[in-house]
C-alpha cells in the first residue's frame, strides 16, 4: 500500500507525458482507495513493484535481495516518510520561490534547484551568517534621504561603496524605490570594512558631496570606481559640477568620518556581519536580493 | 544435440528470441517464427483482397490460399474433410459456438470438468442461467487427474454434451479423451473437446480419439492471434445451427428470409482474417517439420528437468510425474505470493511465466487458493533455459 501512495502521484505526472502510466495511475489510485477502506489492494501493483526491485536487487546480490523482501514494508514507510519530508519541503521550497524569488527562503544564499544560474537567488557573501537575529538601528535623524522625504516606509540600507554586492543591490534599490512611487525612501549608511580599498574614504566623499546637495547622485556614480579605474572622488564631484576646493577641503578634512565611524558602530551593534544589509523596519535582508524580496516585506510593512 | 532434439535449430526462426529473455509463457501464448510472419506480410503485400466475394486475381489468390490453410489443418489434426475446418477467431469463440447453436433445451445436461478454463465454462453456466440446462462438474481425483469413475456416474438420460478439456492450461495433465468420447458416446451423448493445449504440444488425431467437435486457438502454435479453428464431424456441423450470422454465412436472402451457406461457410461471418489464416498454415506445416512427436517429447524432457530439481523445493499442482503434465509446470512456494514469483524471476533473469489463476478461477476458488505461478516450456527452449530458471526459482525460496 505504501509504495502506492508514493507511486500515485509520479505515476500521475508522468502519465502526463506517457500513457502507459495512466493504467498504472489508475492502479495506484485503486490500491489507495483500497486502503482507505482497508480493503486489499486488487491492482497488484504493490506486489509488482515489490517483485521488480525485489529481481533487480537479486542480480546484485541475494542478501541484499532477502533483506529488501523482508523488509519491504519498513523500507516502503522509510521511503514514505522521506517522500512527506521531500514534498513538504518542495511546497515550502515553491512558495519562498515566489513569494523571495529564493526557494531557500529570503535570506538564504544556498543554491535553488528552481533557479540553477542563481541569478534570481541573490547569492551574496557566502561567509555571511544569514540566519543571525539582527536589531535595526533604527532611522538616523537629520541624514540625507534618498527618495520622497515623507515617505510611509524607509529602507535603511547598511553598505560599502567598495563592496561589489552592494553595488549589485542599488539596482534592485532603484527599481523599488520606482516602484513605490515615493511611499518608500531610503536611508543609506555605510558600514565600512578594512579590508576593502577606499571603504572609508568613499564614504567620506560621499558625505562631503552630501554637504553641497549631490548625495544621491554622487553616492549612485561612487559604485562605478569599481569598474572604472579612471574615475576618482574629484572627477566625480567635477562631472556633478560640486565645488571642487570646498569638496577636497571637506574630504581632506575627513569632515565626516566621527558620523560615518558611528553608522559602522551602529551596524556592528546591530549585528551586521556583511554588506549590504537591508533594515525594513524590523525586518532585515541580507545581501543583494532579487526585486520580489523586497516587494513581499515592503507590501507586508506598508499595511 | 542435448535431449536428442536441438530446439538451436529452429530457434533462430524467432526473431523475438534474439533478445536475451526465457519465455516460458507459452501456454499463454507462443512465438512466432519469421515464416508465419512474412506469409501474413505476404498477404498484406502481395494479394490484399477478399475472399469468397470478388473474382478477379488478387481474390482468387486469397481463396486458394484459405483453401490451402484448411487443407493443412484438416491434414494437421486428421479431420477426413477440409470442410470440417470452420475458422474462429479463438477456441473461446468455437466453444461459444457450439455452445449456442447445438440446440440446447431447459432440461437438457451438459458434462465438465473441474478444471475447465472460463472459456468452456461460461458458456455452459449463461446457458443454465438463460435456457435452464442442466450442468454437471465431474471432480477429478486427488492428484488432479481425470476421474473416468467420476465422469461416468455424472450421465443422465438428459445428457446431451459433454465438453471436456484435453490438456489442461491449469497443470498440464492430459485428459483421457478417447475414454471419455467412448463413454460419451455411450450415452448418447456428443463430445466438444477444448484443445487449446493439446493440439500445440502432442500430435493431434479428431478421428482416432472420436470428438464431434474439437476446437483450438492458432496463437498458441505459433500461429497468428486471432485465429482459431473448431472442427466438427460433418454430420454434427450440418446440424449445428448458425451462431454469428451475415455476409458470407447465407447464399441467399429477402427482406423475410435468408438461405443459409453450406458447412463450414455457414459459420464463418463477415470478412475473415486472412493474413491470419495464412499465417497460420504456415504454422501448420513449421510444426509438422518440427515433428509434433518431437514436440511432445522435447516438452516433456524440459518438464522432467525441472521437475527433477525442484520437486521437493516447490508445491506442483497435478501429478507429480512430469510426463502427466506435458509442458506445463504450474507451482506454488510456500511463504512466497505467486505474483512475487513471477514478478522477481522477470526482473532479475528476464524470465517469463504467468502468474494467477490462468482463467481457471473456479478450480482455485473451490480450492481456496490465490492461484500458482506458471512455467510453460515448448519446442524452442532449451535445458539451459530450464537450469536458469531452477537456479532462479532456488534464489527466490531462499529469500
Amino acid at each position: 500500500m505504501v509504495l502506492c501512495l508514493l507511486a500515485l502521484p509520479v505515476f500521475a505526472i508522468l502519465s502526463i507525458f506517457s500513457i502507459k502510466y495512466k493504467k498504472l495511475t489508475a492502479d495506484a489510485l485503486e490500491c489507495l482507495f483500497k486502503t482507505i477502506q482497508l480493503r486489499k489492494c486488487e491492482s497488484g501493483l504493490d506486489d509488482r513493484i515489490k517483485a521488480d526491485i525485489t529481481g533487480k536487487v537479486l542480480k546484485l546480490s541475494p542478501r541484499l535481495a532477502q533483506f529488501f523482501y523482508n523488509y519491504y514494508k519498513i523500507i516502503s514507510w522509510i521511503i514514505m516518510i522521506l517522500f512527506i519530508w521531500s514534498m513538504f519541503t518542495s511546497i515550502i521550497g515553491v512558495y519562498n520561490y515566489v513569494q523571495y524569488g529564493n526557494c531557500n527562503g529570503p535570506q538564504s544564499n544556498e543554491f535553488c534547484i528552481f533557479d540553477p544560474t542563481g541569478q534570481n537567488s541573490g547569492v551574496s557573501e557566502t561567509e555571511i551568517d544569514t540566519h543571525k537575529e539582527l536589531t535595526s538601528p533604527g532611522v538616523e535623524e537629520n541624514r540625507t534621504i534618498i527618495g520622497n522625504p515623507d515617505a510611509e516606509l524607509t529602507i535603511i540600507e547598511f553598505g560599502c561603496y567598495s563592496c561589489s554586492y552592494t553595488k549589485k543591490a542599488q539596482a534592485v534599490i532603484d527599481e523599488v524605490l520606482a516602484y513605490y512611487q515615493g511611499r518608500v525612501n531610503l536611508q543609506y549608511r555605510t558600514f565600512v570594512l578594512p579590508s576593502y580599498t577606499n571603504s572609508l574614504e568613499s564614504a567620506l566623499a560621499a558625505a562631503c558631496a552630501d554637504e553641497q546637495g549631490q548625495f544621491e547622485a554622487y553616492h549612485k556614480r561612487l559604485f562605478d570606481m569599481q569598474t572604472d579605474t579612471t574615475l576618482t572622488f574629484t572627477s566625480i564631484a567635477e562631472e556633478l559640477n560640486l565645488d571642487i576646493p570646498a569638496f577636497e577641503q571637506c574630504f581632506a578634512e575627513q569632515r565626516y568620518k566621527e558620523m560615518i565611524e558611528d553608522d559602522t558602530l551602529a551596524a556592528i551593534y546591530a549585528g551586521i556581519e556583511g554588506t549590504p544589509t537591508f533594515f525594513i523596519n524590523d525586518q532585515v535582508i541580507v545581501g543583494p536580493k532579487p526585486f520580489k524580496t523586497f516587494q513581499t516585506i515592503i507590501d507586508e510593512e506598508l499595511q | 544435440m542435448i535431449f536428442g532434439f536441438n530446439p538451436e535449430k529452429y530457434r533462430k526462426d524467432f526473431p523475438i528470441l534474439q533478445q536475451r529473455m526465457i519465455y516460458f509463457d507459452n501456454a499463454c501464448m507462443s512465438l512466432k517464427p519469421t515464416q508465419v510472419l512474412d506469409a501474413m506480410h505476404d498477404y498484406y503485400t502481395r494479394y490484399t483482397a477478399c475472399g469468397g466475394r470478388s473474382s478477379h486475381t488478387l481474390a482468387k489468390e486469397v481463396e486458394t490460399q484459405v483453401a490451402k490453410t484448411r487443407h493443412a489443418l484438416k491434414s494437421f489434426i486428421h479431420a477426413k474433410k477440409d470442410e470440417e475446418i470452420v475458422f474462429t477467431r479463438n477456441t473461446t469463440e468455437g466453444i461459444n459456438l457450439v455452445a449456442n447453436s447445438f440446440g440446447l433445451q431447459k432440461g437438457d445436461h451438459v458434462i465438465i470438468s473441474d478444471k475447465e478454463h472460463n472459456s468452456n465454462l461460461v458458456p455452459w453456466l449463461k446457458l443454465k442461467k438463460q435456457k435452464g440446462i442442466t450442468l454437471t462438474v465431474v471432480e477429478s481425483n486427488a492428484d488432479n487427474t481425470f476421474s473416468l469413475e467420476n465422469f461416468e456416474n455424472a450421465f443422465t438420460k438428459n445428457t446431451k454434451l459433454v465438453s471436456i478439456v484435453h490438456t489442461s492450461n491449469l497443470d498440464g495433465v492430459t485428459n483421457p479423451i478417447k475414454e471419455i468420447a467412448k463413454i460419451t458416446h455411450e450415452h448418447g451423448a456428443a463430445l466438444l473437446v477444448d484443445g487449446a493445449q493439446s493440439v500445440p504440444s502432442a500430435p493431434t488425431n479428431v478421428q482416432n480419439i472420436n470428438a464431434d467437435f474439437f476446437c483450438f486457438s492458432g496463437h498458441k502454435m505459433i500461429g497468428p492471434t486471432g485465429t482459431g479453428v473448431l472442427y466438427g464431424k460433418m454430420d454434427r456441423l450440418e446440424k449445428l445451427d448458425q451462431f454469428i450470422v451475415g455476409g458470407e454465412t447465407v447464399l441467399d436472402t429477402t427482406y423475410d428470409s435468408f438461405v443459409p451457406e453450406k458447412v463450414p461457410n455457414k459459420f464463418e461471418a463477415g470478412l475473415q482474417d486472412y493474413a491470419g489464416i495464412i499465417g497460420l498454415s504456415e504454422a501448420c506445416k513449421y510444426l509438422e517439420r518440427v515433428g509434433m512427436n518431437n514436440v511432445e517429447k522435447h516438452e516433456h524432457t524440459l518438464n522432467k528437468a525441472v521437475t527433477e530439481r525442484l520437486n521437493n523445493k516447490v508445491t506442483i499442482l497435478g501429478p507429480e510425474d512430469p510426463k502427466k503434465r506435458s509442458g506445463i509446470f504450474s507451482f506454488t512456494v510456500k511463504g512466497k505470493d505467486i505474483h512475487h514469483i513471477s514478478g522477481i524471476l522477470n526482473s532479475s533473469k528476464n524470465i517469463m511465466i504467468r502468474s494467477g489463476t490462468h482463467c481457471v478461477h473456479s478450480w482455485f476458488n473451490k480450492h481456496n487458493m490465490k492461484g500458482s505461478a506458471r512455467a510453460s516450456m515448448y519446442f524452442y527452449n532449451t535445458e539451459e533455459e530450464a537450469n536458469i530458471f531452477c537456479d532462479e526459482v532456488e534464489k527466490i525460496i531462499k529469500i
